[in-house]
């Protein structure tokens, strides 16, 4: 239901789960993080597809390639840095390079761990599986997206990274078909194009409900694949708007705002304002309160985006 | 040492024991369990051992403290506030926007920080290095590292296992704080890494095992190390979230979120306990 909050590790083992009872192609693998995965269930139902390694990254994407070989469709989740920036190298040759069709989720990713820290920061994951050639990226908006983000990542032949986040968030979408590369034209307006991914897109909306009292009309734009881009959609969007500005709890070096720069220069070079972290290792503390720092709250990316079209 | 010694230490681990409540009353959470079941050896290592300056943290002839299990900070945090690193008002920052004790330690927040760490399996390496280079430049110093039993799966820590001995790295002493439990469940069912003392003897360790909450042994240990011209590796089988009657030895305290009634009774209990040493020092 929309407005409903939901735990994103819990929809995300849940409906991964539910896909791996009737699919015994599925496995699971764990680094002592299944768990907290929301894999509790599955692994009790099937323990002989549910396999712990311990505190192993690296190793266990490796396991990854060796299971998918064999036509195995792995899946494997922990903390976003940890399957990411960590064992980097096995991503990029076992599941990459092999072309092996394993599935590694961050959760708790972007900034969610915020007073944990910056190990436990992934601020750079996006920019980093993007360099992989042949990857996936997804970060779901909503449970409902997470849902059938999931489906579409088992169904898709290839390496997938997918990040979730941590606290609950609510639905903002009806759970509709999930079609890889395509993004979700959320506001259809024509002063400025704003485009956001995973959980910024909920600040996104509301940024653009308090720009339209101000006179100014947002085109929305949230895209639940990071990479591939969804280059129709925002080469036309910006084309109407001729302004663009990105909004994502990323580094603003590597991240969605690189990769539509990158779109944007090549095809049809448009004034580009990129909201995200500064290149720095964040600072701690509650979440709210972190992304309001950086100015990724709705307040602070209206403002941006006010400032912008100024 | 004599008996009043080992009570003070016996005090200080208590009284750290209370800063890290101090902490998780501040910021609602914490990851109390491995910073209790380590928080002997820690304080045997500030307040017995180490060759530590609260107003000169820089100093290049100290001795090094590599937290590599980084979740244990609170017990790090603790030491070096009782120690006079930092003012104690610092503990009532946890979990609020940009303090200087972290979730994990940060080395640019906060004096007596040696390393990032946090992200599991990268303390060993960094602690191989920095003792190379104390040994290169001739110094007295030892680096001294504490690593969870859980985190012995990560496999850097093989690679750092070997280049220790290989290079006979003796300035270096290690604990795997032996508490049998990571998040999951019993390091035995997750990922058994049996027999700790056996495997790093075979990488060329020398290897002691003692009760990690029994401070008269840890001391005993710190004491003789080094034993050869090797690097030593201390097993120390302690009890996870020792201290917190209600939760030794109970995966549910890896990481805890405090509710009041409980953070009452541990306060209460570890005061009663300190205050009990007190009146022992006084002679009473
Ligand atoms: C590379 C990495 N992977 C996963 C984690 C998440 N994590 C934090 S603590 C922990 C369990 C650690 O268990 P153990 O080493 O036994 O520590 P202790 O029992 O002393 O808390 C895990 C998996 C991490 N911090 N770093
Ligand atoms: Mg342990």
């Amino acid at each position: 239901m929309i407005g409903n909050y939901e735990d994103p590790r819990k929809v995300f083992g849940k409906a991964v789960g539910d896909l791996a009872m009737d699919d015994d192609r599925i496995v699971l693998l764990s680094a002592d993080s299944g768990k907290s995965s929301g894999f509790g269930d599955f692994m009790k139902a099937h323990p002989e597809r549910y396999f712990e390694f311990g505190i192993a990254e690296q190793g266990v994407v490796g396991v990854a390639a060796g299971l998918a070989t064999t036509g195995k469709i792995p899946v494997f989740c922990a903390i976003a840095p940890f399957v990411t920036a960590r064992p980097y190298e096995m991503v990029r040759n076992d599941l990459g390079y092999m072309g092996q069709n394993a599935k590694i989720v961050g959760r708790n990713g972007g900034i969610s761990y915020s007073d944990l820290g910056a190990t436990h920061h992934s601020l750079d994951d996006f920019g980093l599986m993007r360099l992989i050639p042949g990857m996936t990226i997804l970060c779901p908006q909503d449970p409902n997206e997470i849902r059938s983000a999931v489906k579409a990542m088992i169904e898709h032949e290839g390496p997938v990274y997918m990040r979730i986040g941590n606290p609950k968030i609510p639905n903002l979408f009806e759970e509709e078909e999930f079609v890889i590369g395509k993004g979700r034209k959320i506001r259809e307006d024509d002063s400025v194009t704003l485009i956001t991914t995973g959980v910024a897109t909920k600040a996104a909306m509301e940024a653009a409900d308090k720009l339209a009292e101000q006179g100014i009309s947002v085109d929305l734009i949230g895209l639940p694949t990071v990479w591939p881009l969804d280059e129709e959609m925002i080469l036309a969007s910006a084309k109407k708007t001729g302004k663009v500005i990105t909004a994502e709890e990323h580094y603003a070096y590597g991240g969605l705002g690189t990769m539509v720069g990158d779109l944007l220069a090549e095809k049809l070079p448009t004034p580009l304002k990129k909201l995200a972290i500064p290149n720095t290792y964040a600072t701690s503390g509650p979440y709210d309160a972190v992304l309001s720092y950086y100015g990724l709250d709705a307040q602070g990316i209206a403002k941006s985006v006010a400032d912008f079209v100024k | 040492m004599d008996k009043k010694q080992l009570t003070e230490l016996k005090l200080q681990a208590t009284r750290c024991r209370l800063n890290v409540l101090r902490m998780v009353r501040a910021g609602g959470h914490g990851h109390i369990g491995g910073a209790f079941s380590a928080m002997e050896i820690v304080t045997a290592l500030y307040f017995y051992k180490m060759n530590v300056d609260p107003q000169n943290p820089r100093m290049p002839d100290r001795d090094r403290f590599i937290l590599s299990a980084g979740h244990k900070c609170l017990a790090q945090y603790a030491a070096l506030a009782e120690k006079g690193f930092f003012p104690k008002e610092v503990l009532d920052t946890y979990g609020s926007l940009g303090s200087h004790i972290p979730g994990h330690p940060d080395m640019h927040k906060l004096p007596g920080v040696e390393a990032n760490t946090g992200a599991l399996g990268h303390g060993l390496s960094i602690a191989n290095g920095m003792a190379l280079s104390l040994r290169l430049d001739g110094k007295p110093s030892k680096v001294y590292v504490v690593m969870g039993d859980g985190e012995l799966a990560e496999g850097s820590n093989w690679e750092a296992a070997a280049a220790a001995a290989h290079h006979k790295i003796n300035n270096l002493v290690a604990f795997v704080d032996f508490n049998g439990l990571q998040i999951s469940g019993r390091v035995q069912d997750v990922m058994n890494m049996t027999p700790i003392a056996d495997h790093f003897k075979a990488f060329g360790w020398d290897t002691v095992e003692i009760d990690g909450n029994d401070m008269a042994q840890v001391v005993d240990v710190l004491d003789r190390a080094p034993l050869s011209d090797k690097p030593l590796m201390v097993v120390a089988h302690t009890v996870k979230a020792k201290g917190l009657s209600f939760g030794e030895n109970d995966v549910a305290f890896h990481f805890w979120n405090a509710n009041e009634e409980q953070l009452a009774q541990a306060e209460r209990e570890l005061s009663e306990l300190a205050a009990s040493y007190e009146k022992e020092l006084k002679g009473e």
